[in-house]
C-alpha cells in the first residue's frame, strides 16, 4: 500500500473511531435525516390540506355525490358531524370550516332552483381560509358537471407531461433525504475537522511527512461513511414508512453516494475555516437549510432575479433533480440529467480542491 | 567535520513590521541536547516553527540534516520527532492505537511498527497501560506517550516542546533519565523549556533569544562562569544612594550589581578578597539584614541577559 493510500485509511479509520467514542452525537446525526423527514412530513401533511366538516341534513343521492366530489378536491380532510358537533370543532379551531348541505338539497337540484350553501369558515388562518374559499366553488362546479353532465358544455381536457401525478408528500420525502444528506455530510466532516483544532491534534497532521490531499481525503472518507449511514436510513424510511418505490434503484444508490461528496468536502473545508464545533455546527444547518429552500425542494425550482441565480449555483438544485429522477423517473426543470450529474461532479471536484487547499493553508498551528 | 543537525544562516522571519527573529545564525552539533531559551515574544516559536517546516524565512536559510527545510519539508519532517507542549495526542483513543496512528503517518514499515510500539512502551514504562484510552492517563503519563510515540519512527532529530510542563517531580527525573538516553543514543535533541535548571542539567549548550535576537549561545557552565563565580544576596535597610553603588561597580572583581527595593546582588568573579571590601562598604552606609552567598545560577544569567524573568 502506498503512503498516501496508508494515510487516507488511518485518518478515516482515526476519525470513525473518535466518532464512535461520541455515540451520542453520532447518532442523533444519522438520524438526522429522519428527524426531517418526519419534520417536513407533518408540516405537509398538516398544511396541505384544510380540514372540515359536512353537516349532511339530506340523504339523497345528489348530496351524497356532492359530498364526494368535496371529498376529491385534493384541498379538504372531510368528515361528517351533526351541527351542534361541527360547530364546537369550528369554534375550538380543530377544523376551519363548515359546509352544510340543507335538508332539501337534492329536491331543490331536480327541480333546478337555486340552494344557498351555508358555508361557515374560521378565517384565522388566511391560507386555510383561501382554500376554502377556492376550493368550495371548484367543488360544486365539478359536482355539476359530474351530475348533470349535459348542462356543463365547457371541460377542460388535460394532457400530462409525466406518466403518473407525483404526490406532493411523495416529491417533498425525496427532497428532504438529500437535504438530510447534505445536512449530515457538512455537519460531520466540520465536526470531525474542527475538533483536532480544538483537541490541538492538528499538529500531528501537521508534523507528519503526509500529503495534506491524503489527510483532506481520509477526512472526508470518514464523513462519507457516516453520511452514507444516515442516508441509508432515511432512503429506508422514504421506502418503507413514506411508501415511495424508486423507479431506478440503482440511480438511487449512486446518486446519493455522489451528493455526499460535496456535501462532506464542503464540512472539511467550514471546519477547518472555522476551527470550532460551536461555530462550524450552526454555520452548517444555517447556510445548508436556507439553500434547500431555493434549491426546489418542493417543485422545480422558478425562481427570478438574485434567488432564481443563487438556486443555479446551488449543489442541491442538482442533487434533488436527480434523486427526484431516481426515485420518480422524471426530469425536473433541469436540460438533462447528464448535465445535472457533470455538474454535480465538479461540485464535488471543486470542495475537495477547496478542502485540500484550506486544510494546507489552516494547518500550520 | 560532522554536518550539523541543524545549521541556522541569517534567518529572519517577518510579519509584516514585525520582525520575529532577526538574522539568527546558529548550529546544533550531533548527539547534542541544544536548549532554545527566551522570555515570551523572544522568537522561540518561530524559530521552532521554521526548523519545522512549518513557516518559511524571510531571508536567510534553514538546513535540518543537511536539507533545505523551505525545498524539502517532508524529508525534514520524516527525520524529525517532535513532542509538542499540548501532547497532541487522541485522548479517546488508546495509547496502542494513538502509536499506530503515528506508525501510519509517517510510513513507519508494519513489520517494524508493532516490534516498535512494545519497545518503546517498554522504555517510558507504559506497556501495561496499552490499551487504555488516553484520557484515563495523567500529565506525566501522556508526556511519555508523546515522547514514545516521537520515537517510534526513529527520528535523528528530537524536538521537545516544555518537556516536563505540568509534570511531578518524580516524573520530571525519569523523563531527563530519558532524554539523556536519547542523546547516549547518538540523537540530537533540541529543548525549549522555561524551567532553567532542567536547561541546566540536560543541554550541552543554551542558545538564549531576545526580541528575535541571539543574546547568547554557550554550554550552562560558561554562560555561568560569564556572569561571575559568586553571588552576593543582600537585604539591606535602605536602598542605596547611586554614588555608593557606582562606588561598588568600582572594586576589583564586581562584574554585576543589580538593586530592587531594599535588594541588592553583587556578582563577583576571580576576586576573593572583594567580598569583604563589598561588605565593608555597604555596611558603612545601611545596615545589613540578610546575606546569602552563592554560585550564579542560569536565572541570573537570563535575568542580567534580557532584563526579564523567563516567564515573564
Amino acid at each position: 500500500m502506498s503512503h498516501a493510500l496508508r494515510v487516507i485509511r488511518a485518518v478515516c479509520l482515526k476519525d470513525l473511531r473518535l466518532a464512535l467514542r461520541e455515540p451520542i452525537s453520532t447518532a442523533i446525526g444519522v438520524i438526522l435525516p429522519i428527524n426531517f423527514l418526519f419534520l417536513f412530513s407533518l408540516f405537509a401533511l398538516t398544511g396541505g390540506e384544510a380540514p372540515i366538516a359536512v353537516v349532511l341534513l339530506d340523504d339523497g343521492p345528489l348530496a351524497q355525490q356532492f359530498v364526494l366530489s368535496l371529498q376529491q378536491a385534493h384541498s379538504f380532510q372531510v368528515h361528517l358531524a351533526d351541527p351542534g358537533q361541527a360547530h364546537a370543532e369550528l369554534v375550538e379551531g380543530r377544523i376551519v370550516g363548515v359546509v352544510t348541505v340543507p335538508a332539501a338539497f337534492s329536491a331543490q337540484l331536480q327541480s333546478s332552483r337555486q340552494i344557498d350553501l351555508p358555508v361557515d369558515v374560521n378565517n384565522l388562518n388566511v391560507d386555510f381560509t383561501n382554500d376554502i374559499r377556492r376550493a368550495v366553488p371548484l367543488s360544486i362546479t365539478s359536482f355539476y358537471a359530474q351530475a348533470f353532465p349535459g348542462q356543463v358544455v365547457v371541460r377542460a381536457n388535460e394532457s400530462d407531461v409525466q406518466p403518473q401525478d407525483t404526490g406532493y408528500v411523495s416529491y417533498l420525502a425525496v427532497s428532504i433525504v438529500v437535504i438530510g444528506l447534505f445536512i449530515e455530510g457538512v455537519l460531520q466532516s466540520a465536526v470531525i475537522t474542527a475538533r483536532e483544532y480544538e483537541d490541538h491534534t492538528m499538529i500531528e497532521l501537521t508534523l507528519a511527512p503526509a500529503s495534506p490531499l491524503a489527510v483532506t481525503v481520509g477526512k472526508i472518507a470518514a464523513g462519507f461513511v457516516l453520511s452514507a449511514a444516515a442516508g441509508v436510513l432515511a432512503t429506508l424510511v422514504v421506502v418503507f414508512v413514506v411508501g415511495v418505490r424508486p423507479v431506478y434503484p440503482l440511480e438511487v444508490v449512486a446518486f446519493g453516494l455522489l451528493i455526499t461528496v460535496p456535501a462532506v468536502a464542503s464540512g472539511v473545508f467550514v471546519g477547518t475555516l472555522l476551527k470550532r464545533r460551536q461555530a462550524a455546527i450552526p454555520l452548517a444547518i444555517g447556510s445548508t437549510l436556507p439553500l434547500f429552500f431555493l434549491s426546489g425542494p418542493f417543485g422545480p425550482p422558478n425562481w427570478g432575479g438574485a434567488m432564481g441565480t443563487v438556486a443555479l449555483i446551488s449543489p442541491l438544485t442538482y442533487a434533488i433533480a436527480l434523486f427526484q429522477h431516481a426515485f420518480h423517473g422524471y426530469l425536473t426543470a433541469q436540460p438533462a440529467l447528464a448535465t445535472d450529474l457533470l455538474v454535480l461532479v465538479g461540485f464535488s471536484v471543486l470542495a475537495i480542491g477547496a478542502a485540500g487547499v484550506v486544510l494546507r493553508r489552516g494547518i500550520v498551528p | 567535520m560532522p554536518e550539523p543537525v541543524i545549521a541556522l544562516v541569517e534567518m529572519t522571519k517577518r510579519f509584516k513590521d514585525f520582525t520575529a527573529v532577526d538574522a539568527l545564525t546558529l548550529q546544533v552539533e550531533p548527539a547534542e541536547i541544544f536548549g532554545l531559551l527566551g522570555p515570551n515574544g523572544s522568537g522561540k516559536t518561530t524559530t521552532i516553527n521554521a526548523i519545522s517546516g512549518l513557516s518559511k524565512p524571510t531571508s536567510g536559510s534553514v538546513h535540518v540534516l543537511g536539507h533545505d527545510v523551505v525545498a524539502d519539508p517532508r524529508t525534514v519532517r520524516r527525520r524529525l520527532g517532535v513532542v509538542p507542549q499540548e501532547t497532541a495526542l487522541y485522548e479517546e483513543l488508546t495509547a496502542d492505537a494513538n502509536l499506530r496512528f503515528h506508525g501510519d503517518l509517517f510510513d513507519v514499515p508494519r513489520e517494524v511498527l508493532a516490534r516498535r510500539m512494545t519497545e518503546l512502551l517498554d522504555l517510558v514504562q507504559l506497556a501495561d497501560r496499552r490499551g487504555d484510552r488516553v484520557g484515563s492517563f495523567s500529565g506525566g503519563m501522556k508526556r511519555r506517550l508523546a515522547l514514545a510515540r516521537a520515537l517510534l519512527h526513529d527520528p535523528e532529530l528530537l524536538y521537545l516542546d516544555e518537556p516536563t510542563l505540568g509534570v511531578d517531580v518524580q516524573s520530571r527525573r525519569a523523563l531527563w533519565d530519558h532524554i539523556l538516553e536519547l542523546k547516549a543514543q547518538g540523537k540530537t535533541v533540541l529543548i525549549t523549556t522555561n524551567y532553567l535548571e532542567e536547561a541546566s542539567a540536560l543541554c550541552d549548550r543554551i542558545a538564549i533569544l531576545d526580541h528575535g535576537r541571539l543574546v547568547a549561545l554557550d554550554s550552562p557552565a560558561n554562560l555561568r562562569r560569564r556572569y561571575g563565580d559568586t553571588v552576593l544576596d543582600m537585604v539591606l535597610q535602605e536602598p542605596l544612594a547611586e554614588a555608593i553603588l557606582a562606588e561598588l561597580r568600582g572594586i576589583h572583581g564586581v562584574t554585576q550589581i543589580s538593586v530592587s527595593d531594599n535588594a541588592l546582588k553583587v556578582a563577583l568573579a576571580d576576586a576573593p578578597e572583594a567580598t569583604g571590601e563589598v561588605v565593608t562598604l555597604v555596611t558603612r552606609h545601611t545596615r545589613l539584614i540578610r546575606i546569602d552567598q552563592h554560585e550564579p545560577g542560569l536565572e541570573e544569567v537570563f535575568l542580567q541577559l534580557t532584563g526579564r524573568d523567563l516567564r515573564d
